[in-house]
């Protein structure tokens, strides 16, 4: 089977789950015997796959995250120029025999429609997160909602990343759930090494991700322990969440790293004690995979759709920072909680493979090419 | 002539409170604020309505029908006599009907039903038994005579002292673990202990608890003929049937048939010739050991591993009990009795119970009957409480 997939972004350049989920889905597919090209915006880094079954083709350029705001300063102007521009390239440079082509969420959704008429070949659509995801239900934008409902509309088979995805498709999109899949995220574990006292919160620092609240548990959490927070990713909140760390007097405990390379990221999984993601809205998190992975005791929020798999982490409601307080002085605290956590974890993790999410993909695809 | 004989364990936790590590040493109201008293009363009314009502009354028809013909044993906790008396003291006017019958029997066991069994040394439990004692002479006027450790809990030690405390008979699991190739269906004596052990047939009696509503189970469904048959066909003196009462009508719901089950049940029984019902007591006294087991390490009634990692198989179940054991002294020190219960409350299995880790299949099991959705919740939440505990006798 030949697959067309087209992607935004592809380890080391990526900022998200989807160039995550991209990297582990692609090398397990072609090691499965599929044929994939994947197809992303050019990169300043020389990307190749060493797999003779990968090919990873770079179109045309830009700068663009697929989680900007529209509303950044920078952006603003050449935002949705660069998408357009980038989507009309896959088109004309998209050919061949392929029997279906795979896109992931948004910024490909144009191209991945226009491909599939133009070709007559299926089209499969992984949804890795939503315009009210990445708004946090707050104002989302009309106009990426309505390229994601076309896309949806259009595709032959949907991936979520979740239930919880697959619902906000369903009800929030009016998508036909029959066409749905729940393929829900692997990781590449980490590995462990030496706890330092630390206390992480790992990602973009947007409302999305809840990071005044991870403060607000901080400030709780001081009053009756004595640790180190520390916040790493970079995020139009930063300016604010230090602000507030001042404001709240614990800006002599918390640490922002702003962003972090590869190596820095796993080593700050590995030597923190307590791993917290207090999303908003989170369509499944990865991150929390990678932190567990890395010996690292997490507490997710309830709503993430890495709770409705994960059995062997906390759980709290983002916006309940008491009880977040309470689980991370009870993991600071209570070593027998770190360790048998870690323990039944261990085991539990090792379900979580690209090769399982590979081989969903596959079935996804049988139905359809 | 092989007798039947059905025993009924009868229990109910006092669930403890949502504490946070912020009212530790906070907590200047009662210490009663550790448990969670409308949650424990919502239960124990609807399992009084689903099972220990229609239940009781049922057990107490059957055997005026059958003229005490049918008889049937229970272990009744503290913890559930107290519910009763609290909340529903007509409860205990039906056991006291069934107690005057003389088709009933009463078991000991530690009246928090406990994991005292398992300290290092056994004060504490033979105070435990001895309340339990008391308690069942206050409510009923009766003296038991054969005894059962919680969830079964057994080993050479608690034999010898339930010998030494004058029980003519201990109740544990009929495992393969002590039995080898030998049958459940005899009395044995402990090998260091001259007191008879009635070993339960776990394959029947979970046929009862377990499957009975299982659609994929070859045996379903279960009807009370077909069950008496597989009774009448067994070899061996004697039968035992051990289960948690809230089978009837709470693990098993009406819908499911169980009450229609154990209403022909006594009748389809009685028309086998070779079968009778016996309570513990008399089944001590009719029947001599054919053998001795030898259990230096000790057994239990739960999960596959018939041990006691359901309670003390990971890091924070020994880490909780260690620190509950490892404080009694300094309660009973204090001489304060409102502690000291407190302190006995939280030794109940169950707490300890919610926060095992096994396995999938017997993690399901768990899931069902905590009030919390992940174990983790309930070591948090019972350490968070153990520690306020602590500081009231630092």
């Amino acid at each position: 089977m030949r697959v067309a997939m087209i992607g935004w972004e592809y380890p080391p350049f990526k900022v998200g789950g989807l160039g995550t989920h991209c990297y582990g889905l692609t090398r397990s597919l072609a090691d499965k015997n599929l044929k994939i090209d994947f197809y992303m915006p050019k990169t300043k880094h020389k990307l190749s796959s060493g797999n003779k079954n990968l090919k990873i083709i770079e179109v045309g350029e830009t700068e663009i995250f697929p989680y900007d705001r529209p509303e950044d300063k920078e952006l603003a102007g050449r935002f949705f120029e660069s998408v357009y521009r980038y989507n009309d390239l896959l088109v004309q440079r998209i050919k061949g025999n392929y029997d279906l082509i795979h896109c992931h969420d948004w910024l490909t959704m144009k191209a991945g429609i226009a491909l599939k008429e133009k070709m007559g070949i299926p089209l499969v659509l992984t949804v890795h997160s939503t315009e009210y995801d990445r708004s946090g239900w707050i104002y989302p934008n009309e106009w990426f909602i309505s390229i994601e409902r076309e896309g949806m509309e259009k595709a032959d088979r949907i991936i979520a990343v979740s239930y919880f995805t697959k619902r906000v498709i369903v009800e929030q999109y009016g998508i036909n759930p029959d066409k749905i899949f729940v393929v829900h995220n692997a990781v590449y574990p980490i590995g462990e090494s030496e706890k330092k006292k630390i206390v992480l919160f790992l990602g973009r620092l947007t409302i999305q991700k809840g990071p005044e609240f991870f403060l607000k548990a901080a400030k709780k959490v001081l009053e009756h322990e004595d640790t180190r927070f520390v916040v790493a990713g970079m995020g139009d909140m930063l300016p604010n969440l230090i602000t507030q760390a001042i404001h709240m007097g614990i800006a002599n405990k918390v640490i922002f790293t702003g962003k972090l390379t590869e190596d820095e990221v796993k080593h700050i999984y590995k030597i923190s004690s307590v791993y917290v993601m207090p999303s908003v809205s989170e369509p499944f998190g990865i991150t929390a995979l990678e932190a567990i992975s890395a010996g690292t005791p997490t507490i997710v929020s309830k709503t993430a759709g890495v709770s409705e798999v994960f059995k062997n982490c906390l759980k709290v409601d983002f916006w309940d920072t008491d009880e977040m307080a309470n689980k991370i002085i009870a993991l600071l605290r209570y070593d027998a909680l770190r360790t048998t956590m870690n323990k039944q974890s261990k085991n539990e993790i090792e379900l979580f493979t690209w090769d399982r999410v590979a081989d969903k993909t596959i079935d996804v695809y049988r139905g359809i090419a | 002539m092989t007798s039947v004989c059905f025993y009924f364990e009868v229990h109910q936790p006092m669930r403890l409170n949502r504490f946070s590590v912020f009212n530790i040493g906070n907590n200047n109201n009662s210490i009663s604020s550790y448990f969670d008293h409308e949650l424990n009363k919502n239960i124990f009314e609807k399992v009084a309505k689903k099972c220990y009502i229609p239940m009781t009354q049922l057990l107490l028809d059957l055997i005026r029908k059958y003229d005490a013909k049918f008889k049937v044993s229970f272990s009744l906790t503290g913890t559930f006599v107290e519910y009763c008396e609290r909340y529903m003291p007509s409860i205990l006017d039906i056991f006291r009907d069934l107690l005057k019958t003389g088709a009933v029997d009463l078991i000991e066991e530690t009246y928090f039903h406990s994991l005292s069994g398992l300290y290092d040394t056994l004060d504490e439990f033979e105070e435990q038994v001895h309340m339990h004692s008391q308690m069942i002479k206050r409510i009923f006027g009766y003296k038991p005579r054969v005894f059962r450790n919680t969830e079964a809990i057994y080993d050479n030690r608690i034999a010898k002292k339930i010998e030494e405390l004058g029980y003519r008979g201990i109740i544990t699991e009929g495992t393969e673990k002590i039995l080898g190739w030998r049958s459940p269906n005899f009395i044995y004596k402990p090998v260091n202990a001259n007191i008879k052990v009635l070993l339960r047939h776990y394959k029947l009696s979970d046929d009862v608890g377990f499957r009975f509503s299982a659609h994929g189970w070859p045996g379903f469904p279960l009807t009370a003929d077909k069950y008496a048959r597989w009774l009448s066909s067994c070899e061996g003196h004697l039968i035992n049937l051990f289960m948690d009462y809230e089978t009837f009508g709470e693990h098993q719901w009406t819908e499911t048939g169980i009450f229609d089950f154990v209403k022909h049940l006594p009748g389809e029984v009685l028309n086998h010739e070779n079968l009778d019902f016996v309570t513990v007591s008399e089944a001590v006294e009719r029947y001599d050991p054919v053998g001795e087991i030898d259990v230096p390490w000790a057994i239990s009634w739960a999960d596959e591993d018939r041990d006691v990692s359901t309670w003390l198989g990971n890091d924070m179940q020994i880490t909780c009990f260690n620190e509950l054991k490892d404080i009694g002294q300094r309660i009973k020190d204090t001489g304060d009795k409102d502690l000291l219960y407190i302190w006995r409350l939280l030794s109940t299995s169950d707490h300890f119970y919610y926060f095992s880790t096994k396995g999938f299949e017997d993690g399901n099991v768990h899931a069902y009957f905590s009030p919390y959705d992940v174990p983790y919740e309930g070591f948090i939440n019972y350490m968070n409480i153990l520690q306020d505990l602590k500081q009231k006798v630092l």
